[in-house]
């Protein structure tokens, strides 16, 4: 993540899409201690072999930097990442 | 059949017997962060409601009922609501997130068909994510939403019995389909007074129960729905999915709602140890907590010390953990630590440390056997069984797998059966260590290795992560033959083929088949996280496992696309 990535969360401003896709990189990097600076908003979730636990664990921790709140609803049925920073972009508006 | 002496003979009775209590209940926190408190007494008037809008709607006494409900809230409800009617309440786990959904309905319909339900209970969030199945079904007539259920309603006046069938409990069997385990109101009585009363010697007065556990699994449902209502304690419940995204919130609510009792699988510890900071831990008081309980999975002495060490600046006792032992089958628990007694170990021969699970409640018994059916002794490891008032009478509609599973031992003429666990271990001293299961047992050349042990050998190795590794038998010219597969890079494939095939010699005197190294977060896991044997075994079997590749050609080709054939050994 950029410095100015990091600070825009910190200050609770939106974020941009590419600052989410940069966090969504760094948190999984972190939570699951595996490399996902690989990732593109077009990649399958299913295909990153992180299994739902990890997925919530990613999820808590952008709610977290974000200061935002996703239900559990909007997170059923989600293919992609970028279904997913769509959600989390929702969430900021 | 031993009858409880401490609490009411049915669910039923115990909840009406609390409904004069409009200080005390039920706390739900909500996603949002909402509590809200049901008192024992809107709990027994709601459950009154709603059952009578179950039989309205024609439901019958010994009817099923499936029960897709997220929500702690309205799960716990519309499930009493169901008993109050006699109707037998089947609780199916909702849709995870960001899995198929095909899978997910082939579930539903599975235990839908298997239960014989007729109504689909759901909420309105969940509903669109169920309303496929109904088409699929013939069986299911309707699906209803519990929001159609307001209103008054008529009494369903329905008497309920001890022998009556209180639920069906689906277990998720990791290898075969989910199977309705049939539960009574005496086995529930049975087992609510074992671990509420003989095992934590709870005080209405002063214990509240605390827990963000899954409502359609035994360990929530049967340990802080069905015990505490059947012996009059308070509890307080949060999502699961909040926990997962914030371990600190269970540790929060015990700290703000006083908590005494909580209680979680292994890796819930492990994820709490993991990922709280110091600051996190600044200004929480966890002295009041007194039990701890750990259950439903394989207890791992590790992951409780780093709990205790990450907390002990909030005051937590490690005296608290109460390791235990249990099963749907057996309605929840079989064993308990005494109280106070926290985490003991024993080492096995193999260098393992295994964790002490308890012993029996009164009324209760444990045995360990040998293949043969006949029971073994002290420190001899076999299969688990185990009988009394809280083991249930089996699988619903299921009589073939009921009677290999419930049976008499060898030279056993009369009596109750035994339920065959499935689960391996030993009893020392009067308390249980288990081992693993009676399937994953590797057998080479007559002598039996537990892949646990194994595995935990293999995973203090460089370059190796804990939890990383599964250790599996295959059959190989007729022999079984151990493969150890370990998830690591592509540079340290070499130098963890060789590490452990050296570790499993020199531990085991075992010559390894084949290690396997594959990609990080590449091993089959469980919904918890865990490595699946079995499914890595089958994904090897099927040459399906696809190994890193390594940093020295010549040496990755020797084992490339390799199964059964001659690999590396020590």
């Amino acid at each position: 993540m950029t410095a100015q990535a990091t600070m825009t969360a910190e200050n609770g401003a939106r974020a941009t899409r590419s600052d989410l896709l940069t966090m969504f990189r760094k948190t999984a990097s972190e939570v699951v201690e595996k490399d996902f600076h690989h990732v593109e908003e077009s990649t399958v979730i299913s295909e990153l072999a992180i299994d739902s636990l990890g997925m919530l664990e990613i999820i808590g921790s952008l709610e977290r930097q974000l200061r935002i709140q996703i239900p559990d609803e909007s997170l059923t049925g989600l293919t992609t990442i970028r279904d997913l920073l769509d959600v989390v972009e929702q969430r900021q508006d | 059949m031993a009858h409880p002496r401490f609490v009411a003979p049915t669910l039923v009775d115990a909840v009406r017997g609390l409904g004069d209590d409009r200080s005390r209940g039920f706390v739900f926190v909500r996603a949002d962060g909402s509590e809200r408190l049901v008192s024992f007494h809107d709990i027994a008037a709601e459950a009154e409601r709603r059952a009578g809008h179950l039989a309205a709607r024609g439901l019958r006494k010994g009817d099923r009922l499936a029960m897709v409900i997220p929500e702690g809230e309205e799960f716990v409800l519309s499930f009493l609501g169901a008993l109050f009617a006699g109707v037998v309440p089947v609780p199916i786990f909702p849709q995870l997130s960001f899995k198929n959904v095909e899978g997910y309905h082939d579930t539903v319909a599975h235990i839908v068909r298997a239960s014989g339900a007729t109504m689909l209970l759901t909420s309105a969030s969940t509903r669109p994510y169920v309303e496929p199945v109904l088409r699929r079904e013939d069986t299911l007539r309707a699906l209803a939403t519990v929001d159609e259920l307001s209103g008054a309603s008529r009494p369903a006046d329905v008497r309920v019995t001890p022998d009556d069938l209180a639920f069906l409990q689906f277990t998720s069997g990791s290898t075969s389909r989910p199977k309705g385990v049939v539960v009574s109101h005496r086995n529930l009585a049975a087992n609510a007074e074992a671990f509420m009363i003989h095992g934590l010697d709870r005080d209405p007065a002063v214990d509240k129960g605390v827990s963000w556990l899954p409502l359609f699994h035994d360990m929530g449902l049967i340990g802080f729905v069905v015990g505490p209502l059947f012996t009059n304690v308070p509890c307080v419940f949060l999502p699961t999915a909040s926990f997962v995204r914030a371990p600190r919130l269970w540790l929060d609510k015990i700290h703000e709602h006083r908590g005494t009792i909580t209680y979680a699988p292994n890796f819930a510890y492990a994820l709490v140890a993991k990922r709280l900071k110091d600051r996190d831990v600044e200004g929480l008081d966890l002295s009041c907590l007194r039990v701890a309980g750990c259950g439903a999975e394989p207890i791992q002495a590790r992951a409780l010390r780093d709990f205790a060490e990450r907390l002990a600046p909030a005051r937590f006792d490690a005296r608290a953990f109460l390791p235990s032992y249990g099963m749907a089958e057996a309605t929840l628990a079989i064993t308990f630590v005494p109280l106070r007694d926290g985490l003991k170990t024993d080492v096995n021969e193999a260098g393992s440390e295994l964790v002490d699970c308890g012993r029996p409640f009164p009324e209760h018994e444990l045995a360990i056997i040998d293949e043969a059916g006949h029971r073994l002794g002290e420190r001899q490891v076999g299969q688990i069984v185990a009988r009394g008032p809280s083991v249930t009478a089996g699988y619903f509609q299921e009589p073939e797998l009921t009677a290999q599973t419930y049976r008499r031992l060898g030279g056993q003429t009369d009596g109750d059966p035994w339920l065959h666990t499935g689960d391996l271990g030993y009893l020392a001293g009067g308390r249980l260590f288990v081992c693993g299961r009676v399937k994953d047992i590797v057998i080479v050349r007559g002598r039996n290795y537990y892949p646990s042990d194994i595995e935990w050998a293999v995973s203090e190795l460089p370059g190796v992560r804990r939890g990383n590794v599964v250790a599996f038998g295959v059959p190989v010219e007729g022999e079984e033959q151990l493969v150890v597969c370990c998830e690591g890079t592509s540079a340290d494939a070499t130098a963890i083929r060789e590490a452990t095939a050296a570790c499993v010699a020199s531990r085991f005197g075992l010559s390894v088949h084949e290690v396997a190294v594959v990609g990080l977060a590449s091993l089959p896991r469980t919904s918890s996280g865990k490595p699946q044997r079995r499914k890595t075994r089958e994904l090897y079997l099927a040459r399906a496992l696809s190994r890193v590749r390594d940093g020295d050609a010549k040496k990755a080709g020797d084992i490339e696309g390799g199964a059964p054939t001659e690999g590396p050994a020590a």
